[in-house]
Formats: C-alpha cells, structure tokens, sequence
C-alpha cells in the first residue's frame, strides 16, 4: 500500500482517462452514429470502415473495447476479430450486426471469439449496457 | 439624475422633498434668530451708548454744585484775602463751571426737553456767575459797604435752593429714564434668550425629524433591497431549476433522437439486407397475396419471364404460370395454389409452365410457400427452378 501513498496528489486527484472503443462498420451512417452516441456517454471512439483501417488503429492506440460488424467490405468480420484478438488478447470484442443470429448459434459458435452478440436493430440502449458491463463506465 | 421614466426624479422623491423641506424650516428658524438677534444687539448697543451719555450727564449735573460751592468758596476766600491769586483761584473756577456748563449742553442738546429742563440750570449757574462777578468788581473797587449791602441782599436769595431743587428734579428725570431703559433692556435681554433658545429647540426638534425620515427611508430601502435580493435568489433558484431540468430534458431528447435514428438505420438496414437476400436467389420468387396477385418479384423472376416488375406486378400470378395438366394460362386452375395458402401448408415441386413475354411457354418446378405473420396467412412466396431441357 506505501506505492498508493505515495502517489503524487495531482495524479491521484487527476480525472481517469476515457475508455477507448474501435468501433468497426463499412457503413458511414452507423460509425457516425455509435461516434455520436458513445462520446456522449464519456467513451472515446476511433472509428474503421476497413479492416485495414482498423488494424492500423489497433496496434497504434491500442483500444479497450472493439465493437465490429459481420459483413465489411473486403473481409469477413469474425476473421478480423481473430486478427484483432491476435494483436490484443485480453481485449473485449461486440459483434454488432444486423444478421439476425440464433441465440443458441451465438452460445455454441461465437462465443469463443466474441464476448458478446448485439443485433442491429436493438436499441443503443442494449449496447450500452453490454459496453458497461465489459468496461464500466 | 437617472433618465429611466420609471425611476422617481430628484424632486419627485416623496421622502426626499420631505428632508429638504425639514432643512428649508430649519434654515428658515436659523435665518429668523440671527435676524431677531442682530436686532436686539443693534438695540444693545444704542441702549448701551444712551446709558453711557446718561451717565456722562449726571455725573456732570452732580459735579456742577460742588463746582459751584468751589467758585464760590475761591470768591469768599478772595473777599477776605483780596489777593490776586485767590482772584485768579476763583476766576478759574468760574471758568471750569462754565466749562462743564458746556459739557451738560452739549449733553442735552439732542433732546429739547433735557434741554429745556437744563436751561433753567445753566440760567440760575449765570446768574450765580454774574453775582460772583458784581461782588469781585465791588471788591476790586474798594466799596466795601456797597459789597456788604450787596451780599446782605444775596443772602436771602433762594438760587441754591432752586438750583438745589432743579438739578435733583434733573437727575430724578435722568434716573428714571435709566430704570426704565434698564427694565427694557432686561427684557430684551429674556426675550433674545427665549428667542434663542426656541430657535436652537424647534431646530434640534427639526433636526431630529429629518434624521428620522432619513432613517425610516433607509430602513425601507433596506428592506426593499432584501426583498429584491430574496426575490433575485429565488428567481436564480428556479432559474437553476429550470436550466437542470431542460438540460436532462435535452440530454432525454438527445438520447431519444439517436435511439430513433439507429432505429430508422436498422430497419433500412435489414430490409436492404433481406431485399438483398431475396434479389440474390438464383431461382425465380414471386410473393404473392393470398388472392395469388403478385406484389414482388426478383430478377431471376424478370429473368425467366422477360417481364418488367411494373407490368406483373398487382397482376394475377395466374397470368403467366399454370401447372401441368391445365391447357395454359387462360385455363390455369390456381385451386391447388389457393387452397395452399388458404390452408396454410407448402406445396413442393410440382411441374408448372411459364408464360414468357416473347409467347414461348418454359417448364418450371414449383413450390409454394405461405407467409405467415403471428400465425396468420398473409400472403405466400412462390418459387419457381427451371427445368433444364433433356438431353437427347
């Protein structure tokens, strides 16, 4: 405990850095809007349209949450999630998609790759609360 | 002065005019005791000079018998010396009596009854001069028995009583003038006293008005002012109310219009994605209503048919498609296609034409689909996979 009292005052009276999410989607609108809403919950967001964008994102500011979509435009997102995962084991993982998966197909094929399945068309509300409980606040 | 039309002016201040016009009262008393003051010391001083002159007059009147009785006692002494000197002696007397004869006239001179009653003096003092004077030339003569029979004949003159009599009647009237100056004066005196006095009162009195205007008016400022800074507080509370509660409001709404725009996303999203799906069946799909009209088809259906979507769709599927058996689409018996989707349950590959737009008619195998929405029929998917032509 003598390395916590230590600690100067500034940085133990210091404001805790935001939590970093990449979020992963080859459609502009969807980016803008999960920017738009998780920033104003206090998380900063980078956002990738490719999976080459996104690895170059990772591996220069390393994310503490990855939010992906299914389908991108030259990859498969599962496939980038091994990549990705690869980089950054330890890192959270949210399948965000509008394909509608069968729950029992999420449990027994996905979740050793994802920490967690969002659909599409549920609200923002439901992603939050997975985000919360994979990060905090 | 404040230009605000709503604010009072200067003189439109109600406890304001009221202060001044305490002061103009004040002011006003100041103004009538001095000017009462300066009177009775202007009549102090006068008062002053008069008695002073008076003074002056009876001490000259009280001096002139004894100056008398010094003339006419030098006289006597020169009768029995016959010296020069007791001459002269006598003679200087005289000249002083005559001397403060002068002074007394002088005195009495601005008022005529003063000089009228002195007259009367300074006549029987002249006719004691003139005797002194017969008496010293009888003597210088030598006559002596014409100076005995002269003073046997003045012994029995009465003028020291008269004179006796007038002077003190004189100093009588002078007396009396200065009592009753003296009583005036006292007077004066007790009135400027009251005067001043009444005057200092009716100003502390004043005084002590205005002061308790000025500090009425400033309690009710002060309170005013408390008023005003509660009345701001509260305000300034509810404004800070009001701005929380619009804030979480906006946030609310912030949050609800995201919420429907991901919505809106999302539907777009999954009905071009199943619009995807459909469009990309290599098989022709036509969805159908429960009165087997079209309402869609995809391009494997535009494909086969040579038909563009605007000229099937809201058409009767019957139109283009009959089942093998039936003699064409004219005659095509859709009992068993209808009754599939009245029913509920599939129908799978059962042998069909299709009527292409060029006339020519392509074999088909067909199945049938109903769409069910909450276990409800609403309409049906038909599909067709076209039979490729035998190989001989």
């Amino acid at each position: 405990m003598s390395h916590l009292s230590s600690a100067s005052p500034s940085a133990a009276g210091a404001k805790p850095a935001a939590k970093h999410i990449l979020a992963i989607d080859d459609e502009a609108p969807i980016l803008d809007l999960l920017k738009e809403y998780l920033s104003s919950q206090g998380y900063r967001v980078s956002t990738a349209g490719t999976a080459v964008e996104a690895r170059h994102i990772a591996e220069a500011d390393a994310p503490d949450l990855i939010i992906s979509d299914l389908q991108l435009e030259e990859t498969d997102g599962l496939h980038l999630i091994e990549q990705l995962r690869a980089l950054m084991p330890a890192k959270p993982v949210i399948l965000l998609t509008g394909v509608l998966f069968d729950p029992q197909v999420v449990e027994e094929n996905l979740k050793w790759k994802v920490s967690a399945y969002v659909s599409k068309t549920a609200p923002l509300q439901v992603l939050l609360h997975e985000i919360r409980r994979l990060i905090g606040s | 002065m404040s230009t605000d039309p709503s604010q009072p002016t200067f003189f439109g201040d109600r406890t304001l005019r009221r202060v001044l016009a305490f002061f103009a009262l004040i002011a006003a008393v100041l103004v009538a005791v001095v000017a009462i003051s300066l009177h009775n010391l202007s009549r102090s001083i006068a008062t002053s000079d008069w008695v002073n002159h008076t003074h002056a007059l009876i001490t000259e009147l009280d001096a002139l018998q004894p100056t008398l009785a010094a003339a006419e006692g030098e006289l006597s002494r020169y009768l029995l010396t016959a010296d020069a000197r007791d001459h002269e002696a006598y003679r200087d007397k005289f000249a002083e009596l005559g001397e403060r004869v002068d002074v007394v006239a002088a005195l009495t001179a601005g008022s005529p009854e003063e000089e009228q009653q002195f007259a009367a003096i300074a006549e029987v003092l002249a006719r004691r001069a003139a005797r002194a004077s017969r008496i010293s030339t009888l003597k210088k003569s030598g006559d002596a028995a014409a100076l005995q029979q002269f003073l046997a004949e003045d012994a029995e003159n009465g003028d020291q009583r008269e004179l006796t009599r007038l002077i003190e009647k004189f100093r009588e009237h002078q007396t009396g003038l200065l009592s009753s100056r003296d009583r005036a004066s006292f007077q004066q005196a007790q009135t400027m006293r009251w005067t001043v006095l009444g005057g200092l009162g009716l100003d502390l009195l004043l005084l002590v008005g205005a002061a308790w205007l000025i500090r009425d008016d400033l309690a009710a400022r002060r309170q005013a002012a408390r008023v005003l800074q509660q009345d701001k507080e509260q305000l300034e509370a509810r404004v800070r109310e009001r701005t929380v509660e619009l804030t979480a409001t906006n946030a609310r709404l912030a949050a609800q219009n995201l919420e429907e725009r991901w919505a809106k996303q999302a539907i777009e999203h999954q009905n071009r994605y199943n619009l995807l799906i459909i469009d990309s069946i290599s098989d022709a799909v036509f969805v159908v209503t429960k009165l087997m009209n079209i309402s869609r088809m995809n391009p494997a259906a535009v494909h086969l048919t040579g038909c563009e979507p605007a000229e099937l769709i809201d058409k009767p599927l019957s139109r283009i498609l009959w089942l093998a058996g039936d003699a064409g689409p004219a005659k095509a018996t859709f009992d068993p296609l209808a009754r599939t989707l009245v029913e509920g349950h599939e129908l799978r590959d059962k042998s069909a034409f299709v009527a292409t737009k060029g006339g020519q008619s392509t074999a088909v195998r067909l199945s049938v689909y109903p769409l069910r929405d909450r276990d409800k029929v609403v309409g049906g998917v038909v599909v067709l996979q076209a039979v490729p032509p035998v190989s001989s």
